[in-house]
């Protein structure tokens, strides 16, 4: 069995140096950032060798292949130091400005030509990358890249075993799942689920001895329409910076429990900046728009149960949908899905297009894929939205690359307007905002050359419609033909997710740091507090710690936050005694609500919260879980 | 794989000096020889922090041209042209006159360089000529076999910070080599290992720390350009050691700092507090006005001059640069010496790899080097320079300017027993930046999942710390890396800037430190 680990030369993100910050416009000059390897990409190549090592295959080699500037050398040989055998370097000025199609179809040409030529034309071979890049963090090239070559993908990937087969435990849409190939090729992404082999000392001197292949666009036999800038369907015509987005001004009520009033609001009434301006609706008057057709959204569901992110976007699809007066249509795949349809349209839908089989019960990418391209490619709508949610991500990527889509995603922010530039003029389409970088810049992005504009959306950061049982529309069913060609892949086991204490996913965090003294003060308010606010607030509650707090033995490790422990985005983050170190800041900033409670008033947390209150936390907390099962009762 | 000829530890001026010149002189004789130079840093220039005005001179000869070009590195060098001694009083400064000051003192027609992209520079020189770098591998302890030493052997990595295996742990590799050249800096781990077999000097090493900021200045900025300013006193009693710096530096930059004699009295003196007192000083903050901190560190400099020098050379081995402390504190100077000595070093081992012997007898040409070269020369003139000032100021001062008609070597002792049992600055809180920006600005990280690379061996000496010197290594660490808790010290090693302080002036001599993994510690890019 060979492996081609995919890699990438990433800006560091975690470790931004205040020199490369454009103050004024509050950009990051992304020259000014050390680059280092993409950080997932770190786990693909030790998942890669140990797969190598568990085949046991004397032949079977290990190749990292990295696409971009002559100088993304350096990750493959930090790659071959790690372990792999061979490298291969993909550069050429024809590549650059390529959006996530264009990468994809250019890396799919070369891993033909590995194929060709490297393992000739073995077809036993595995493909490893890391789901996302810290820079774009789309994580559309691989299932892309799978696509492009009529592969299968296992995303999400934890950990495998090897008893004659492989079998590999990945994360699903809804629970663990145990993956066995049916055929290789297969692209498998990983988490970061291992501990990241070293570089040897003695394999970064040899690494310049190991074949190392560099290649052009003309060496891998590219359509020179599809790659760099003239291949991509989306283009970026706008970086800015995100406190556009949110101005922080932080309110300082005046009693505790005016504060948890304040909380209860802003925590129920959800993130407010990323909704559209008010009262500037588009109008398209008598200019001919750009794009025509339905504007489209998939309905995520499982066992009938829809996901909410579903509901937000068909909201916002019926609110695009009205100054370009057009329908909105659901998609709907599954199997005894029926029931759900009608539903659909009292939250928005004008037509259902429902898509159900027996095989279709679980998700799988291909026939997914299959079914959703086959009703685009039919009925070319316009627009088409998915919840960025891990389903979204493992299928809008190979839906819009098989048909003729731009695809941005993980969008917290999407309008309607022209976009005139010299020569360029395109009528009412769809704005996609995102952040990049970190979430340290937005960047506000179009799709050009192609029937849709496909974009994930982040869930929660749109308002879903209440239902309207007397809207009419109108039911379709479409019927597809899953062939065993399509299941490629046997799901032998599942089993639900262990909810383990995370903080990455909690809605709530209640953090406390040095301020706090004492371990025990650090159990004797913040966990009550924790569970108060368990009991008060729909969403999972964690506690967590700063550095120095961990240090000092409050709590384990597993409970940091920031950028050496845990970065994390809850709904409501709320620090006692944090005062504000950088490596902190840049885990939590992207919390939607941040309570600071500390008794400095220079506290640098205060410049980054919501909410503040200049008090000792022994006085607050008390108070503050009084106020908060006062509340339950009423 | 070939076989390490000549492996060098530390990509700093000293030995990317010493691979450059070797590389020069075995390409133009048409040999070949592996050239291999290993540091703990991430990135070149990371790990690198220096004042910033040295004598140019040294890099005419090293590279040939350097100043000619675009893009060369002279582009990023300023020029003094203007250079000004003050001595301060809390709210007064007096200028004195340059009629007064000694010439060596005098920098016009120095030039204020960050080191840091000194060495990034030098780096690219070196692997133009065929030098391998390898960066993000710490090295733990030379390999010693029959008298001489062969090699280094790499730390271990993959261990928990309990110190157990995990997954991926790899050994600590051996690098074997016919010489190693250390140029590991200021109380360099490595080469504080080999000075321990060696003869002692007559004095021991004494250090400062000196600590830096950049800072961006709007344009048409007071302090101008092409210019250096050196002070003396304040904030510093007569009883520390040391004076302030601010330089001109490219792009509206300019980099201030303070250098403190690490044989300070007070238990609680805060070195990167005291940069931030002396920042309050009239004449200093009139300059740094909307001026705003784009980097900062710390780092230790070795001071004790000639009768501190250690044995430079060893069957197999060198010394080079700060950790051989080659620094004249009569010019507070030192990165040309680094350069020099790399070059002296060089063309001895290039004899050494001519006659294929390594020991001693071969390598002591590196002494005749430096003694041609006219380091050994200046050093010598400077012999009495340091200790004169551990009477303080008023002795020290006019002391130094008759101390090379000293003739005898004026003793002086190890920093940490210049730690006076009581004695406090009682210095108030300044509320500019305090250590956790400043460690912020250092960029320096660490993974925190490894075992900690620092250490109290003996934890019941803190109490007896507590009492006489304040819990010393909560103040004087720049990193904040030691925090005092119920009489305890809790350790933040993810905070380190790997300046050795703690190791030079635990009043106990109580702390060790071992490199972390490599790749870690400060970014420092511009220091």
């Amino acid at each position: 069995m060979n492996f081609i680990v995919l890699i990438k030369q990433v800006p560091d993100v975690s470790n931004i140096p205040e020199e490369a910050w454009d103050r004024e416009k509050g950009t990051l000059r992304r020259n000014m950032l050390d680059n280092v390897l993409n950080p997932l990409d770190f786990h693909a190549i030790t998942f890669a060798c140990q797969l190598r090592e568990k085949f046991g295959d004397e032949s079977g080699k290990v190749i990292c292949l990295t696409m971009g500037p002559p100088m993304a050398k350096e990750v493959l040989l930090d790659g071959i130091a790690r372990g792999a055998d061979e490298a291969i370097l993909l550069t050429d000025r024809a590549f650059s400005g390529a959006d996530t199609i264009a990468t994809a179809y250019s890396l799919a040409q070369c891993i033909r030509k590995v194929e060709r030529e490297i393992f000739n034309g073995n077809r036993e071979y595995i493909i490893i990358t890391g789901m996302q890049s810290v820079d774009g963090d789309t994580a559309q090239v691989p299932p892309q890249v799978a696509e492009v070559l009529g592969m299968e993908q296992i995303a999400y990937a934890q950990s495998f075993d090897f008893d004659k087969r492989l079998v590999v435990k990945r994360i699903g849409p809804h629970g663990m799942e145990s993956i066995v190939p049916k055929r290789y090729p297969v692209l498998i992404t990983t988490t970061a689920c291992t501990e990241p082999l070293y570089r040897s000392f003695h394999g970064m001197r040899g690494a310049r001895e190991k074949t190392f292949h560099q290649w052009s666009a003309a060496d891998i036999q590219v359509d020179q329409d599809k790659i760099g800038l003239k291949g991509s369907r989306t283009q970026v015509y706008r970086i800015f910076s995100p406190s556009e987005e949110r101005k922080k001004e932080c309110c300082f009520p005046k009693s505790v429990d005016e504060l948890i009033d304040l909380i209860e609001q802003k925590y129920k009434q959800g993130p407010v900046a990323v909704q559209g301006k008010v009262g500037q609706v588009y109008a398209i008057g008598d200019k001919k728009p750009s794009y025509h057709g339905e504007l489209w959204v998939y309905i995520e569901q499982w066992k009938g149960h829809v996901a909410p992110v579903s509901y937000e976007l068909l909201a916002k699809a019926r609110e695009l949908a009205v100054p370009l007066k057009e329908k909105v249509g659901a998609v709907l795949v599954g199997h005894q899905i029926s029931g759900i349809a009608k539903e659909m349209i009292a939250r928005g839908a004008d037509k259902v297009y429902v898509v159900d089989d027996p095989q279709l019960e679980y998700f799988l990418p291909m026939p997914y894929k299959k079914a959703v391209s086959s009703l685009v490619i039919q009925h070319k709508p316009q627009i088409m939205l998915f919840g960025a949610t891990p389903l979204g991500r493992e299928l809008a990527p190979r839906v819009a690359s098989s048909s003729n889509a731009g695809l941005t995603a993980d969008c917290t922010k999407l309008e309607i307007e022209d976009f005139i530039k010299g020569k360029v003029e395109m009528i009412a389409i769809l704005k996609q905002t995102r952040p990049a970088l970190g979430g340290n810049i937005m960047a506000t992005i179009m799709t050009k050359d192609c029937d849709t504009q496909m974009a994930t959306v982040r869930p929660g950061v749109l308002k879903a419609n209440e239902p309207d049982p007397a809207r009419t529309g109108e039911i379709i069913p479409f019927n597809i033909q899953i062939t065993a060609d399509d299941i490629r892949t046997e799901v032998i086991a599942r089993e639900s997710l262990v909810e383990k204490a995370s903080l990455a996913h909690a809605d709530i965090i209640i953090s406390g740091g040095r301020g706090l003294g004492t371990k025990s003060s650090y159990d004797k308010f913040i966990r009550p507090l924790a569970a108060a606010f368990g009991e008060m607030f729909p969403g999972k509650v964690e506690i967590g710690a700063s550095r120095m707090a961990v240090e000092d033995g409050f709590v384990p490790h597993e409970h940091q936050v920031g950028q050496t422990g845990t970065t994390v985005q809850p709904k409501l983050y709320i620090a006692f005694g944090i005062s504000g170190a950088v490596q902190h800041i840049s885990g939590m900033q992207q919390a939607e609500i941040i309570v600071v409670i500390n008794k400095d008033p220079d506290a640098r947390m205060f410049n980054y919260a919501d909410l503040g209150m200049v008090s000792d936390f022994q006085t607050v907390i008390p108070q503050m879980i009084e106020a908060v099962k006062r509340r339950k009762k009423s | 794989m070939k076989e390490i000829d000549v492996l060098i530890i530390g990509a700093g001026p000293a030995g990317l000096a010493t691979a450059i010149r070797l590389k020069q002189r075995l390409n133009a004789e048409k040999k070949d020889a592996s050239v291999v130079v290993i540091d703990k840093e991430p990135k070149l220039g990371f790990h690198n922090l220096s004042g910033g005005v040295f004598e140019a001179g040294c890099l005419d000869e090293l590279v040939p041209g350097w100043r000619e070009g675009e893009e060369s590195f002279f582009k990023q060098t300023v020029e003094i042209q203007n250079d000004e001694l003050y001595f301060l009083l809390p709210k007064a400064a007096f200028k004195i006159p340059h009629l007064v000051v000694p010439k060596l003192m005098n920098h016009i027609g120095d030039y204020a360089v960050s080191v840091s992209r000194m060495a990034i520079w030098l780096g690219t020189v070196a692997q133009n000529l065929g030098v391998e770098i390898y960066l993000g591998f710490s090295a733990k302890e030379l390999l010693i076999e029959d008298g001489r030493v062969k090699g280094v052997k790499l730390m271990d990595l993959g261990l928990d910070r309990d110190g157990k295996k995990k997954s991926n742990f790899l050994q600590g590799e051996t690098v074997h080599a016919k010489v190693t050249v250390l140029c590991d800096g200021s109380h360099g781990v490595l080469s504080e290992q080999l000075s321990k077999l060696l003869p002692p000097a007559k004095n021991p090493q004494v250090y400062s720390i000196g600590v830096k900021q950049l800072i961006k200045l709007p344009p048409e900025s007071a302090f101008g350009n092409n210019r250096a300013i050196h002070t003396l006193g304040f904030p510093n009693r007569f009883d520390v050691f040391g004076g302030g710096f601010m330089y001109s530096m490219p792009d509206n930059m300019i980099a201030i700092g303070l250098i403190l004699g690490l044989d300070w009295p007070y238990g609680d003196l805060n070195e990167q507090q005291e940069l931030e007192v002396f920042k309050t000083h009239p004449l200093i903050a009139r300059f740094l006005k909307d001026g705003k901190i784009v980097a900062a560190g710390a780092n230790t400099i070795p001071e004790g001059g000639y009768y501190s020098i250690p044995k430079l050379f060893t069957n197999g081995a060198l010394l080079v640069g700060d950790s051989a402390g080659f620094v004249n504190m009569e010019k507070i100077k030192g990165i040309h010496y680094a350069i020099r000595g790399g070059m002296s070093a060089a063309d001895a081992i290039l004899d050494a790899l001519t006659a294929n012997d390594f020991t001693e007898k071969i390598l002591a040409k590196y002494e005749i080097n430096l003694k041609e070269s006219g380091i050994l020369k200046e050093l010598y003139h400077a012999r009495n320079f340091r200790q004169g000032f551990k009477y303080g100021l008023p002795i020290g001062m006019p002391l130094s300017q008759i101390q090379s008609f000293i003739p005898f070597p004026i003793s002086i002792e190890e920093d940490y027993k210049g730690t006076k049992k009581g004695r406090r600055l009682n210095r108030k809180k300044q509320d500019s930046m305090d250590r956790a920006q400043f460690v912020a600005l250092s960029g320096s990280s660490h993974d925190e999942n490894q075992p900690s690379h620092v250490a109290i061996p003996d934890p019941e000496l803190c109490q007896q710390c507590g009492k006489f010197y304040a819990y010393s290594c909560t103040h004087f660490c720049p990193g904040e890396v030691y925090r005092q808790k119920d009489g305890k010290i809790v350790l933040s090693p993810s905070n380190c800037l790997h300046c050795q302080t703690c190791i030079i002036k635990c009043p106990f001599h109580n702390i060790t430190w071992t490199p972390p993994e490599g790749g870690e510690g400060p970014r420092f890019k511009y220091l």
